[in-house]
């Protein structure tokens, strides 16, 4: 491993070495006439106090980014546009959330950077070793004004202390600082017990209040005696995985079914005390089920050996009846399904419980802190980047991102209201289409209007209320109204006002309770597998297993670790 | 003795002079040894150091003595790393085994082929492999050895072959992730493992052979008699360097195929400093374990050095 390490540490080196030199000077050539422009015109052609964008200097910016997304194809219109408009260029590297844990850790070792790097990882290493930026000088009325307004409100909560012992921001959130009202119909947070349409219609839509594991995996065995294969293949009844990045797919669950909201791996009680849940009673009893599932057969197989991208593949073949996910994470599988017109395989969330607990399944959007993009310490122009972000704030471009091109991808109508024709929906369906003529991958990290434009429009077709009821298939048209609905997110509880702290999941821990955290979830990837899978007369004792190693980790360590964030969060965002 | 001395200097001297076209063709090779294999060396001192990578400077790291050592082989951290110790060892061992009786056994019916376009030509076939990544290996191996409906050939010849009624799940269970490790890496490098053997075998001396025939042997008794004694010596050295390399027991193929089921087999020291030493931003810890790794490697080859002296062999160093 050593060779290895100091292998590819030289290697990286080398390359770095070169790809600065080169890098700088490509930087230096953009960003002279730049400097120029600005002192010329005397800094003041506009607000923000920043270099101006333009076709006439055009730069280059390296973007790193952690998104599910692929890179755009070469020809893309909105990159296009970026070129024509603003002169911008931007060089992708773009790392799946799941490489993204050895992936930060040799760019750590190597210290060199993309200019813009768009982070989703929760232990903050990026900050924490150096490699981004405070922003705070940037984040002012004059300078960077539409990215100040975006987290003005929030600078408490967004403040990390990077471990000098000084609170900065590094970070743009993401995802869920809103504007205007918040309106939508397809809510990506959304964590559920997800269960095929079709199953629901053969059953002839029964009611999904009252939702128990029980009642839930009946359905499922119900629909596969009647059904055993789909399209030719084999139906599968639940799918489980255990990737690495994915593994709360398997350990998450047991809090919802205990009328839990997400807090990762504890479960906080009143007095705003956490604990952790993996040996308890509500673990051993989800475990259980699922091993006396799996018995029956209604459990696939191959669930644990798989990665991330056989078990999306696997979902996108329309043969899964059920499984726990959360939806932006299987969000390609259902989108393929949906561009194959097969609406009936795309699945709803249920709220399964334990007797007399009441479901928290959907909590209110809570703002991603640390989560987004931030800009690097190799960056040779730091203004000239946040320039490009502060305009990629304005609603006109906010605009480009989620709705596209007026007359083009949408119109509006003599009330100012924007929709799509048929032709324009079916398009956005097409993933190749979306490749040439969105930008998902770069906007995926990138700070965002959610909720309402200054004109009263929804941040996107999918969230404009009448928009979304029209872009939907008959066969959804139809499903929803035989349920009474009009959108996906009522199919979840309406969340109550989340405590102060929450949600843990994102609470930052130290090196040690990283640790801790990294030999639970080892724990659990371990023994939950075999537990399922085994003879319901082995369930006991191996049950008994798991938690006498869970007691020789030092999980105090951790616990501690997130009762200090909880009630540092109490402290610092109380108001 | 002091002319006696600078004669001496002098036929040093002289052969320099005679011998400086040499000298000058390996300056380069030089510097790339010392570069890419000692001068890294400076960085073990990572390992006595709480290393952080905001720290610029590796001057003003805090210094810990052994107490990544310490960490490193004690508590759970500990448990883990002994066990994934004794995975490497034993993933390697098996795999060196195997591919030493498949690469000589491989090489010994090659040589007794005596027409050479069959022999070029399952030659070919079987060091084809060699040359794919193995990231595309892993694939190819977690196919086959998956379900039917899912394109496991393997379970689908034996359900088919009445020897087994239901598929096994070959990669949940621990107790065959060493032999998948080593079937692996035997597929993928026994047909390049045996050009080096059937190199050896054709400088063995055919008067040899005829001696043999003349005596009477057979086509066993020349295998065993000739040929494997002829190439013995090949043989006993590519043993100690890759004795040398027992603590690499590869990379790619535990992680691409290992799962929290088979992590108890399948997690070597490679895996365990990735996930505890890079991905964790402990690269102090990772360079400890790099550093024990090396220190076991000198340990076991000289061992293996001896062992080949004493039997009367090359040695290597």
């Amino acid at each position: 491993m050593k060779r290895f390490v100091s292998l590819l540490l030289v290697t990286l080196l080398v390359l770095s070495l070169t790809a600065c030199n080169t890098a700088s000077k490509q930087d230096t050539a953009a960003t002279t006439p730049n400097n120029q422009t600005a002192t010329e015109n005397g800094g003041t052609e506009q607000k923000s106090g920043l270099p101006v964008l333009s076709p006439d200097n055009p730069v280059t910016i390296s973007v790193w980014t952690m998104t599910n997304y692929s890179a755009p194809s070469a020809d893309n219109k909105l990159s296009k546009l970026l070129k024509e408009r603003l002169g911008v260029t931007i060089n992708y590297e773009i790392i799946p959330p799941e490489n993204a844990d050895q992936k930060i850790g040799v760019l750590l070792a190597g210290g060199e950077y993309a200019d813009l790097m768009g982070t989703t990882d929760l232990n903050i290493r990026l900050i924490k070793g150096g490699a981004l930026i405070p922003l705070d000088d940037y984040l002012t009325e004059d300078k960077a004004n539409l990215l100040y307004e975006h987290v003005k409100p929030y600078w408490n909560r967004l403040a990390t202390d990077a471990g000098d012992g000084e609170r900065h921001i590094y970070v743009l959130p993401n995802y869920n600082r809103y504007y205007g009202e918040i309106v939508g119909g397809t809510h990506y947070g959304a964590s559920g017990f997800w269960i095929q349409k079709h199953v629901l219609e053969e059953l002839g839509y029964p009611s999904l209040e009252n939702m128990t594991l029980e009642r839930y995996f009946q359905m499922i065995e119900e629909y596969m005696k009647k059904y055993p294969t789909i399209d030719g293949m084999p139906t599968i009844g639940f799918e489980l995985l255990c990737a690495p990045g994915r593994e709360w797919v398997l350990t998450n669950p047991p809090q919802y079914l205990a009328g839990h909201p997400n807090n990762g791996g504890v479960v906080v009680d009143e007095n705003n005390v956490a604990t952790i849940f993996a040996d308890k009673e509500i673990a051993k009893r989800y475990y259980k089920f699922l091993n006396q599932m799996n018995a029956k057969g209604l459990i696939d197989k191959e669930s644990f050996t798989q990665t991330n991208d056989q078990y999306l593949a696997k979902l996108a073949t329309g043969r899964v009846l059920g499984m726990y996910d959360q939806r932006w994470a299987f969000g390609q599988a259902y989108d393929s399904l949906v561009a194959e017109g097969k609406y009936e395989r795309t699945w709803v969330p249920t709220m399964p419980v334990y007797e007399g607990c009441t479901p928290y399944y959907a909590d209110r959007e809570v703002m991603n802190i640390n989560q987004g993009y931030g800009i690097s310490v190799s960056c040779k122009n730091p203004d000239i980047v946040v320039s490009f972000l502060n305009t990629m704030m304005s609603e006109e471009w906010q605009k480009l991102f989620n709705w596209g091109i007026e007359g083009e991808d949408y119109y509006v109508d003599e009330n100012g209201r924007f929709y799509r024709t048929p032709e324009q929906r079916e398009q956005q369906n097409d993933l190749v289409w979306r490749n040439k003529n969105k930008l998902e991958a770069l906007y995926d990290n990138m700070p965002k209007i959610q909720g309402t434009y200054s004109d009263g429009n929804a941040d996107s077709p999918g969230n404009q209320p009448e928009e979304f009821f029209d872009s939907l298939s008959d066969y959804d048209k139809n499903f929803l109204t035989s349920y009474g609905k009009k959108t996906w997110r009522e199919f979840l509880n309406q969340p109550p006002e989340n405590p102060i702290y929450y949600p843990c999941w994102n609470i930052t821990l130290p090196e040690d309770a990283q640790v801790v955290s990294q030999q639970l979830t080892d724990l659990a990837l371990q023994y939950l597998p075999k537990i399922i899978m085994a003879d319901p007369s082995e369930f006991e004792t191996l049950w008994a297993q798991y938690v006498s190693e869970i007691n020789k980790v030092d999980v105090k360590v951790y616990e501690d670790a997130i009762n200090a964030g909880i009630q540092e969060r109490i402290k610092n965002w109380g108001n | 003795m002091e002319a006696n001395s600078a004669k001496k200097r002098k036929s040093v001297w002289n052969t320099i002079v005679a011998q400086h076209e040499l000298i000058i063709m390996s300056v380069p090779l030089l510097l790339y040894k010392i570069l890419f294999s000692y001068v890294p060396i400076a960085g073990w001192a990572m390992a006595f150091q709480d290393y952080k990578p905001s720290i610029r400077s590796f001057w003003k790291q805090k210094w810990v003595g052994f107490d990544n050592f310490v960490n490193l082989f004690t508590g759970l951290n500990g448990e883990r790393f002994l066990r994934d110790l004794k995975n490497t060892l034993g993933q390697s061992f098996l795999t060196l085994l195997l591919g030493y009786i498949g690469a000589i056994s491989l090489a010994l019916l090659l040589n007794e082929v005596k027409n050479t376009t069959f022999k070029k030509i399952v030659q070919n076939i079987t060091y084809m492999p060699h040359f794919l990544s193995w990231v595309i290996v892993t694939g190819l191996v977690s196919t086959m050895l998956a379900i039917p409906t899912s394109g496991g050939i393997i379970n689908d010849v034996l359900i088919r072959l009445g020897l087994i009624d239901e598929p096994i799940m070959f990669l949940s269970e621990p107790k065959y992730f060493w032999w998948i490790v080593a079937f692996s890496n035997l597929w993928k490098e026994m047909g390049w493992n045996t050009i080096i053997y059937l190199a050896a075998m054709t400088s063995i001396d055919p008067t040899l052979y005829e001696a043999a025939v003349i005596d009477g042997a057979n086509r066993y008794q020349k295998m065993w008699h000739i040929t494997l004694p002829g190439i013995k010596s090949t043989i006993v050295v590519l043993l100690i360097m890759n004795i040398g390399h027992l603590l690499e027991a590869g990379f790619e193929i535990q992680y691409f195929l290992g799962n929290g089921l088979v992590v108890e087999k399948a997690e070597i020291i490679d895996i365990f400093v990735l996930k505890y030493g890079i991905q964790m931003g402990n690269y102090s810890l990772a360079t400890a374990a790099g550093i024990f790794k090396t220190f076991v490697s000198i340990i076991l080859i000289s061992i293996a050095n001896f062992i080949a002296d004493r039997l009367g062999e090359e040695k290597l160093i």
